[in-house]
């Protein structure tokens, strides 16, 4: 069959990402949105739009109900979950079956065995594949969970079962920490996946975060589009990816690519997956799969010319995908890096507020995927990504040196981004030399980046810039971006060093 | 909009400026600078360590209180855990002292700059 009409379950760049493969496949869409959402890109591109609750996330992106409706008013006949949200949640993907709708991803069955991380470390096992030691049993008291994390031996790390993202992980040091951190995880869980099951894992600390992307097509066979290295991250969330990763020798690549292809064809995977590994002192342990599109396909696409999110659609349709057996071939390197909104000179706090200026700067193989423009505001609500930047060049010091050039060249106004940070990292020896572990950023960018004083010449820019630019510039009446008080700027530059 | 100096010494120097919601941004030579008169005045007041318990560093949901009202709470204990962007913050006491009132309830949505917790000395 071939979808006439899409809905697609998410928002920001996502969105936006899903609504061009849907436009360039001749599909029309219809995009799922919360109250808050109405000055957005996606909601401007999309064909229809209808909204399924107010802002918090509760009332509208995970509530299952109020999709599907959505879904079938919008008279769709597939839907699409992004990622984040819904997208890992076996129960919606039923519903949206039941309602006799198309689901883009894998069966509810591959979700669950997969998805559900101790099922997944179960099946794992059984196909004699390596894992880090651990404990993911049912008994989920917190005394269970210290006298376990004490077996397994400091430093353990608590993680939600139905999570991914970096929400509801905490790493636990010591004994006298861990039930603050193990109750902190299992509410965070709760209120991120609906689920406050956590498990724990011995914590390896100079690991590289590796992963591989599968992909299921309509005749059930599952192959690897080759590895991504995410091991730059703060607070588990990853900040900067690439493709291929720069750490793996041709055997590794090998024999981690058949480990993620087996425990995927194992639960008989349709779509795109991630199978998540972390490798340390050239051995390799399976973290966990991803059943879903990653933030970070873009780099994968890039370095084999494939397009992720059409090649789902075609799946769920049940068509053919990569006939060319070219892609198979990488070809250069690829790096993304998340734009957040937030402040780097005060340690990464939230920035929301107006949009004033964005501007990208065009040119071969950069490419930007964003969810929001000029005038659009950045709420509390959501995550504060705002925008992905992705280049490809021929070596990956080429491809690092133009990430830092078109990071310079890119304006955002009316929030701050992490941009000096991104620029700060790219620059580090480490990275350079391909040498990062995930405790990288902990490592070397604990503390909140200096902001550079400014030379005479900017002095002078900023004070012509005072009398000569126009006040009333972009404006938000409605916006609820608060003066700072007199007391709030002392906390802000004391306690966000320690969140 | 896309502004021309001319400086003295340094020559031309080229970039975007713009006022939003009443802060200059600058995109200049490779780096984005906000400049905001108020709350430079503000930060050197604060700097003079006016310390007040604990106050929301960023608007979020309150989602649990860790102290009651005359618990004494010593510097960096944590009083109550805050979201926002969904991921938690733990809010710690800027002082030693005991903990007088608390202006505000678990979940609670509460703006950025807000005074959530008095302690006193």
């Amino acid at each position: 069959m071939k979808f006439k009409r899409i809905a697609i379950a998410n928002r920001g760049e996502v969105a936006v990402r899903i609504i061009r493969a849907c436009e360039e496949l001749g599909i029309e869409t219809v995009l799922l949105h919360s109250e808050a959402d109405v000055g957005t890109r996606a909601y401007r591109l999309a064909d229809k739009k209808i909204c399924i609750g107010p802002a918090p996330t509760a009332e509208s992106y995970l509530n299952i109900e109020a999709n599907v409706n959505g879904a079938l008013a919008g008279g769709a006949e597939a839907i699409h979950p992004g990622f984040g949200f819904l997208s890992e949640n076996s129960h919606f993907a039923r519903k949206v079956i039941e309602a006799g709708l198309v689901f883009i991803g894998p069966s509810p069955e591959a979700t669950e065995t997969l998805g559900d991380k101790v099922s997944c470390k179960n099946l794992a096992k059984k196909l004699g594949l390596p894992l880090v030691p651990g404990y993911e049993g049912e008994d989920q008291s917190v005394e269970k969970l210290i006298s376990e994390a004490e077996a397994i031996g400091y430093p353990v790390i608590v993680k939600a079962a139905a999570g991914g993202g970096g929400r509801g992980m905490k790493i636990l040091k010591n004994f006298s920490e861990a039930r603050e951190l193990i109750e902190s995880a299992q509410r965070e869980a709760l209120s991120a996946f609906g689920s406050s099951k956590v498990f724990l894992e011995r914590y390896l600390d100079r690991a590289k975060h590796i992963e591989f992307q599968i992909f299921g097509d309509a005749t059930g066979k599952v192959v690897h589009l080759f590895d991504r290295e995410c091991s730059v991250q703060r607070r588990h969330q990853k900040i900067i990816e690439e493709a291929l990763s720069p750490s793996l020798t041709v055997d590794l690549r090998k024999r981690m690519g058949e480990c993620a292809v087996a425990i995927t064809q194992a639960a008989h995977y349709r779509g795109a997956g991630t199978v998540e590994f972390l490798l340390q002192d050239g051995q390799f342990y399976l973290m966990e799969v991803n059943t879903r599109l990653q933030v970070e396909h873009p780099v994968t696409e890039e370095v084999l010319g494939v397009d992720l999110v059409k090649a789902q659609i075609l799946t769920a349709q049940g068509d053919p995908v990569f006939i060319d057996r070219a892609v198979f071939q990488p070809r250069g390197h690829s790096i993304e890096c998340r734009l957040y909104a937030e402040n780097p000179y005060l340690g990464g706090v939230p920035s929301t507020g107006m949009l004033g200026r964005v501007h990208f700067p065009e040119g071969p193989r950069r490419r930007f995927e964003y969810g929001f423009e000029s005038g659009d505001e950045i709420t509390p609500y959501y995550d504060p990504m705002i925008s992905k930047v992705i280049v490809w060049d021929e070596t990956r010091s080429r491809a690092i040196q133009k990430m830092i050039r078109v990071l310079k060249d890119t304006t955002v106004f009316g929030v701050h981004t992490n941009i000096p940070y991104l620029i700060e990292i790219l620059s580090h020896p480490e990275f350079i030399q391909g040498k990062m572990t995930t405790r990288f950023i902990e490592t070397y960018f604990a503390q909140p980046i200096a902001e550079p004083s400014l030379t005479d010449a900017e002095k002078f820019f900023v004070e012509e810039a005072q009398r000569r630019v126009p006040r009333a510039g972009t404006q938000n009446l409605t916006s609820s971006s608060a003066s700072i008080g007199d007391e709030v700027s002392a906390v802000w530059m004391k306690s966000w060093r320690g969140v | 909009m896309k502004l021309v100096v001319e400086h003295p010494r340094a020559g031309q120097v080229a970039g975007e400026a713009e006022f939003v919601n009443g802060k200059l941004w600058i995109h200049l030579n490779g780096r984005t600078i906000c400049i905001d008169t108020e709350e430079k005045a503000s930060r050197s007041k604060g700097k003079k360590g006016k310390n007040l318990g604990v106050v929301a560093p960023m608007p979020g949901k309150v989602t649990k209180i860790l102290k009651s009202v005359e618990d004494s709470v010593l510097t960096g204990d944590p009083v109550l855990v805050m979201e926002a962007m969904k991921m938690e913050y733990t809010l710690k006491s800027d002082k030693d002292g005991q903990l007088k009132e608390l202006f505000c309830k678990v979940g609670d949505q509460v703006p950025l700059g807000k005074l959530l917790a008095k302690v006193e000395s």
